[in-house]
């Protein structure tokens, strides 16, 4: 009988310890699952200028045919039947951005050598199709353009360089790693008489007066 | 003498479970260190995540993609951190993986204003 009563402590004893155990083993550590994980980002800046990595012209619809790839200045100019436009573009491809990179900024500087009578707001579209510096008003007029546009004040100072936000366009270029056909840029705004802005081109003998882009990155 | 087995058998019992609970709870306090640290546990299969980000043009962040999440991490709770220098926290969301196909994606839209160029990197955990 004491060997029985003795047989039924030690059996409820370890009942215990079992039951116990068991209820741990329902405790958070089975129903915790947590993974974690970071990535790091590199950061550098490509700074795009030259005639070898620029692409530049205007074109001018009352001279429809004319190409203009050559000229050391670029106009952009309202008037009746005489609008100018100019188009840059820049070969992205030194830069060695992969697609999974992108900008942090992206800036487009124009050099305005000499400013319109008044203040003009010019906009910047982006454009989708190919072209060439043999550019004319009615090659531009078939080309594909961007449905978000940009816009940048000429003011009405001789020799400042215009600053262009196009962080969006590059951005997306990069991840889409699709070829950067550049931008337009139009002065699209009512006029009297002839507002023309001019600016230097790729070819402009003053190297720093060149069409830049400036691309702060990430990847 | 009877009563004394009796009673001490009772005690062991006792304290046994006392120490299994006991146990238990080291467990808890154990396993919870373990997941919060790099890859140590994994859930729905996931071993790598990576983001990208798009930006407005005044270099500001406006929404943030995680892809290449396993279609098992679906309805997995995932925590995304936006972090600067030093590893700082520069802004932070959750969202519920919802249902999808071969790999899921995460969108995170609501993250303030977190300026591009600050952005040094993303912390990730998947619950689930």
């Amino acid at each position: 009988m004491k060997t029985l009563r003795r047989t039924l402590v030690l059996l409820a004893a370890l009942t215990g310890v079992g039951t116990a155990a068991g209820y741990a083993a329902t405790l958070p550590v089975g129903s915790l699952h947590l993974w974690g994980g970071a990535q790091t980002l590199t950061k550098g800046t490509c700074t795009l200028s030259g005639s070898t990595q620029t692409s530049d012209t205007y074109v001018q619809q009352d001279h429809a045919t004319t190409s203009s790839g050559s000229a050391t200045t670029m106009n952009v100019q309202s008037a009746s039947g005489k609008l100018h436009a100019v188009f840059v573009s820049f070969d992205l491809s030194s830069c060695n951005l992969p697609a999974t990179g992108g900008a942090d900024s992206a800036t487009l500087s124009l050099r305005l050598t000499t400013h319109p009578v008044q203040n003009r707001v010019l906009t910047v579209t982006p454009v989708t199709s190919q072209w060439t510096e043999s550019l004319t008003w009615t090659d531009a007029v078939g080309l594909g353009y961007g449905a978000t546009t940009t816009t940048v004040e000429t003011g009405t100072k001789n020799n400042v360089t215009l600053a262009i936000p196009v962080t969006v366009d590059v951005d997306a270029k990069i991840k889409s790693s699709s070829a950067n056909y550049g931008w337009a840029i139009d002065d699209l705004g009512a006029v009297s008489g002839t507002q023309t802005s001019t600016f230097a081109s790729s070819e402009n003998g003053t190297s720093a007066n060149r069409p830049t882009l400036t691309i702060n990155y990430e990847k | 003498m009877r009563l004394f087995s009796t009673t001490f058998g009772l005690a062991l019992a006792v304290l046994a479970t006392f120490a299994a609970v006991g146990a238990a709870a080291t467990l808890v306090v154990g396993s919870s260190s373990l997941a919060a640290g790099n890859s140590a546990v994994t859930s729905c299969g996931v071993s790598s995540l990576s983001a990208t980000r798009t930006v407005d043009n005044s270099g500001n962040v406006t929404e943030v993609d995680v892809a290449g999440i396993p279609a098992a991490c679906s309805g997995a709770r995932l925590s995304l951190t936006l972090t600067g220098s030093g590893n700082s926290a520069l802004a932070s969301a959750t969202a519920t993986i919802g249902s999808c196909g071969t790999t899921c994606t995460a969108t995170f839209t609501s993250l303030g204003t977190v300026a591009a160029s600050n952005l040094g990197g993303y912390a990730f955990a998947v619950q689930g």
